[in-house]
């Protein structure tokens, strides 16, 4: 009886060593979090009328879903982008010398490693009437008036996928690496052709790492506020705008807090979405 | 039912003021000016924080920059002991500090400098320390005739080539308030400035998201004229890129800063004292003088350099020049106006 107590202490998770960070969680997490949820439902910008549903109804009228609606689809556009650009590298990656993978990491580790705010004004610089696109094209003359690009949608779907590639990357490199490459050599010796073996080999096991890789630019692209005021503009209106407008311009709390709340929940959402794809796609691929 | 008062209270209980009574102790010795950041902050670190210095013996200050909606929110969560003691607003921002009893009406009776302010900066609930303007801007390399009014924005010269702010900046709602009043409107008709803004829908290249983005759009050819702020263009300028600043024949959109002793301080002997310094002929006249070019309030200040050339020679012809809006109006009804802009501006 007691070696079955000691056994148990031994494997058993003393939970109490989690409590500072439970406590820290509750104090400077879940606590403002619950206060964004009392102030959303004051009616007015000061504060002084408690209890109305206002916001939310504001929050979800036809405007406020076409712009939650058109965040997310900005989300999913940077990501697929990412996605083919970043398989693409990552396949590449695995099948470089050993002694050159060391160099192509660091390349694709340094966005990373350089703060938003200047690669977002790189892009600027890039993407901008006098910018090296344009000016490439003119002198090649294949265009006769500047492109617009900066302020564009495309512009800014090209640009957030650059900013977001690297976290598309590395989960792809290392599920891309845990591949066998004897694999596809054995699925070509019984006769399937590259795209089969593509399609039923490759992709199949590395599912965690897209799923992964999709997740983390999802959420980045989606929050990316500097990004997305910068290079879209101010016309464009994403979730993190609408939110940071209601603030700073109108000190209006308690919408902004209905916006944030929804759109924490959205992300929230489409997270679970992803982990429970995570989740059967390690059945599948095991 | 909760007031909002309770629940920020209850913020306040977590601070780390009620934790650690010294440090709210220490803080109390030293004043906290709450300036605006970048070129603002440089040019109060290096004028106006000697002359406070000088004025109180050597009294202690900290600088600590931030956006007006972020000074308001800081007050707001501890009213009782606020962690500032000075704030610097926009128009906008400015009222709303003062709708919610933040600010403590400032002691003019016994001010030594406050009567030598032009009219328009004398507010009781803290005065203009500078105005900032709002002109033309545009880049002499590619527009070889100066534009003179705001009409010409709209010109079909300009197509695909012009710059302007949505409306979370006091530029972008300044400048919409002024066309509806060039087009029959007023601030409480805003109507005008909307169709206004629809028509410019074709030379439009780029709504900023700020002020500070729309400046640097010049920089790449982006946008070759817009409505700019004048500091914000000296700023450009003296770094080299070509943009020059007219004021359209219409006049300036003139903003106040004022600069407001915060409820509860402290610090009230020490805030009252920056704010007389700042407010004294010699600190307006060297914030001047290049390279800050900070457009005085103080009547006894010679206009001189790049303002008394670019702006107005004297106070007689900046009353002239410039045109101050009624944000009292405008702040009422901004958030429509923000609500219509995010419905009908998209390009």
């Amino acid at each position: 009886m007691s070696a079955v107590k000691d056994r148990l202490s031994v494997t058993a998770y003393p939970l109490w060593l989690a409590s500072p960070l439970a406590l820290a969680m509750l104090l400077f997490f879940i606590a403002p979090l619950l206060m964004l949820g009392v102030i959303s439902f004051y009616s007015d910008a000061a504060m002084t009328q408690w209890g109305s549903g206002a916001n939310w109804s504001k929050m979800f009228d036809s405007f406020g879903f076409m712009v939650l609606g058109d965040t997310l689809w900005l989300g999913v556009q940077v990501t697929i982008l990412s996605l083919i650009l970043g398989f693409g590298l990552a396949w590449v990656f695995v099948r470089l010398p050993a002694k050159i993978q060391p160099f192509v990491i660091f390349i694709v580790m340094l966005p990373l490693l350089t703060s938003v705010v200047v690669r977002t004004f790189a892009w600027i610089v890039i993407l901008g009437k006098q910018g090296i696109v344009n000016n490439m094209l003119m002198d090649l003359g294949w265009i006769e008036a500047p492109l617009k690009l900066l302020y564009t949608r495309t512009g800014l779907v090209i640009a957030l996928a650059n900013v977001q590639l690297p976290l598309m990357v590395l989960p792809l490199i290392t599920a891309l690496q845990r591949i066998d490459l004897n694999l596809s050599d054995a699925s070509a010796s019984l006769g399937a052709s590259e795209w089969q073996t593509f399609k039923k080999i490759t992709i199949p096991l590395s599912l965690p790492g897209i799923i992964a890789g999709c997740l983390l630019t999802f959420s980045a692209a989606i929050t990316a506020f500097i990004s997305q005021s910068l290079i879209g503009g101010g016309q464009m209106l994403f979730m993190p705008m609408y939110l940071y407008q209601q603030v700073s311009a109108l000190s209006n709390f308690p919408f902004a807090a209905a916006i944030s709340l929804t759109f924490l929940a959205t992300v929230v959402l489409c997270v679970s979405v992803f982990n429970l794809l995570g989740r059967l796609s390690r059945g599948y691929a095991v | 039912m909760i007031s909002r008062r309770q629940l920020l209270q209850a913020s306040l209980t977590l601070g780390a003021m009620q934790l650690f009574p010294g440090m709210s102790q220490a803080q109390a010795k030293r004043l906290v000016f709450a300036t605006f950041t970048g070129s603002w902050e440089e040019a109060h670190k290096a004028v106006l924080v000697p002359a406070f210095r000088k004025s109180t013996n050597n009294a202690e200050i900290i600088l600590d920059p931030m956006l007006s909606v972020d000074q308001i929110a800081k007050v707001t969560a501890a009213r009782n002991n606020p962690p500032i003691d000075v704030m610097l607003h926009d128009p906008g921002p400015a009222l709303t500090a003062i709708d919610q009893g933040l600010v403590e009406n400032y002691p003019v009776a016994t001010s030594k400098n406050y009567k030598d302010l032009i009219t328009e900066a004398q507010e009781e609930t803290g005065p203009a320390i500078f105005f900032q303007v709002v002109g033309l801007t545009y880049n002499p390399e590619k527009i070889k005739t100066p534009p003179t009014s705001w009409k010409d924005l709209w010109s079909p010269e300009y197509k695909g080539r012009a710059g302007i702010t949505n409306l979370n900046s006091t530029l972008g709602t300044g400048f919409l308030v002024e066309i509806a009043k060039m087009n029959g409107g007023s601030e409480s008709n805003i109507e005008p400035g909307f169709k206004a803004l629809n028509d410019l829908k074709p030379n439009l290249a780029a709504v900023a998201a700020n002020p500070g983005a729309l400046a640097t759009l010049f920089q790449q050819g982006q946008v070759d004229i817009s409505p700019g702020n004048f500091n914000a263009i000296q700023i450009l300028k003296a770094r080299g890129v070509p943009v020059e600043f007219v004021i359209p024949k219409e006049g300036a959109i003139a903003f106040k800063t004022t600069i407001h002793i915060v409820k509860n301080t402290q610090n009230k002997e020490l805030a009252v004292a920056l704010i007389e310094a700042a407010m004294t002929p010699e600190v307006q006249t060297k914030l001047m003088q290049s390279p800050y070019l900070v457009v005085p309030t103080n009547s006894k200040v010679q206009m001189e350099g790049e303002i008394s050339k670019v702006l107005a020679k004297d106070q007689e012809e900046m009353k002239k020049r410039f045109v101050f809006q009624d944000w009292k109006k405008i702040n009422e009804q901004r958030a429509q106006w923000i609500e219509r802009f995010n419905r009908e501006i998209k390009l």
